[in-house]
């Protein structure tokens, strides 16, 4: 037993796991672009008519930060996750703005 | 003891170390593409009626803007506690996998005693499922994904407790690493209703 847990320890690792950095820099990244969000609201901090495109551009950002490095999905065999995921997105964009322009009361 | 000598021959990627793993992260990436389109078109009900108050309380009248920021700093902590359980899951160290899971689950329960306060709320102020299509929009899309968290905390939960028996094997390993990953979706799918809901609701202003 003892001979094992001496072989896992020099075993070198086949598949290299980067530490927890980057999930704390996606984090921070996260925090800070969802603290821009809230502050152009609350402060109406810039024009306007730009508020809304802003923060949705925000939160496509941050949306892609986390499903590429909090869900893996920058690593390799993840062909099928972003096929999902984007025919996924393929479909919301088509009901968004078909409801946004075909729908009227 | 047998727990012992699985967890001393665990392979370096133990969610994906069998086809049984492998597929059950790929059939999860096509769930969580269903999941995509299901939230996807209640967002765009909501885009669609969020300007029809019927009459009832608006969404500029409702929201709170601390309350919000509490919430999504919750949620995103928790996510961020999801993804140290599975650098932990990489390390192969079950207790610290059951600690950030337990933080996870902690953070998730703050976060849906939060949405329970503020949807009481919402109906003492007047706006119930049926006062408007504003309203049913916004209870169907936020509750839904309330919904989803309060199903991944009882999965969590259940995990833990069998991962407490069974050790962390080949088989128990995915389960973790699925269950972290519909964490973060939640987390992503949060992202877009803090903004496209709360923040825009209350700016007031009119998409397209």
């Amino acid at each position: 037993m003892g001979a094992q847990a001496h072989n896992e320890e020099v075993r070198k690792p086949k598949v290299k796991h980067d530490g927890p950095k980057r999930h704390i820099v996606a984090f921070i990244g996260s925090l800070v672009l969802t603290a821009l969000a809230f502050i152009a609201v609350a402060y109406e901090a810039i024009p306007s008519g730009f508020t809304v495109p802003f923060i949705v551009a925000l939160a496509f950002v941050q949306a892609f930060f986390q499903l590429y490095v909090w869900m893996h999905m920058d690593q390799k065999g993840h062909e099928f996750a972003r096929i999902s995921i984007f025919a996924g997105l393929f479909v919301i964009m088509m009901a968004i703005i078909v409801f946004i322009f075909w729908v009227w009361i | 003891m047998a727990n012992h000598h699985a967890h001393a021959v665990l392979p370096d990627e133990p969610e994906k170390a069998t086809l049984e793993g492998k597929n059950k992260v790929l059939g999860f990436w096509l769930f969580l593409g269903g999941e995509t389109v299901l939230f996807g078109s209640l967002f765009a009900t909501f885009i669609a009626l969020r300007d029809q108050a019927n009459g009832g309380p608006t969404s500029q009248a409702l929201f709170d803007m601390n309350l919000v920021a509490v919430a999504t700093l919750l949620l995103l902590t928790s996510s961020m506690t999801s993804v140290m359980a599975t650098l932990a899951l990489h390390k192969k160290d079950l207790k610290k996998i059951q600690l950030w899971l337990t933080i996870t689950v902690i953070l998730g329960l703050g976060f849906l005693a939060l949405e329970i306060y503020e949807f009481v709320h919402y109906v003492n102020e007047g706006l119930k499922m049926s006062t408007s299509a504003f309203s049913s929009a916004f209870y169907t899309l936020v509750g839904f994904h309330g919904a989803h968290v309060a199903f991944g905390i009882c999965w969590i939960i259940l995990l833990q407790l069998s991962a407490t028996k069974k050790g962390l094997t080949v088989v128990t390993a995915p389960k973790f690493y699925l269950a972290s990953l519909y964490w973060h979706f939640i987390d992503v799918v949060w992202v877009f209703i803090f903004t496209v809901v709360y923040l825009m609701g209350m700016i007031g202003g009119k998409v397209g």
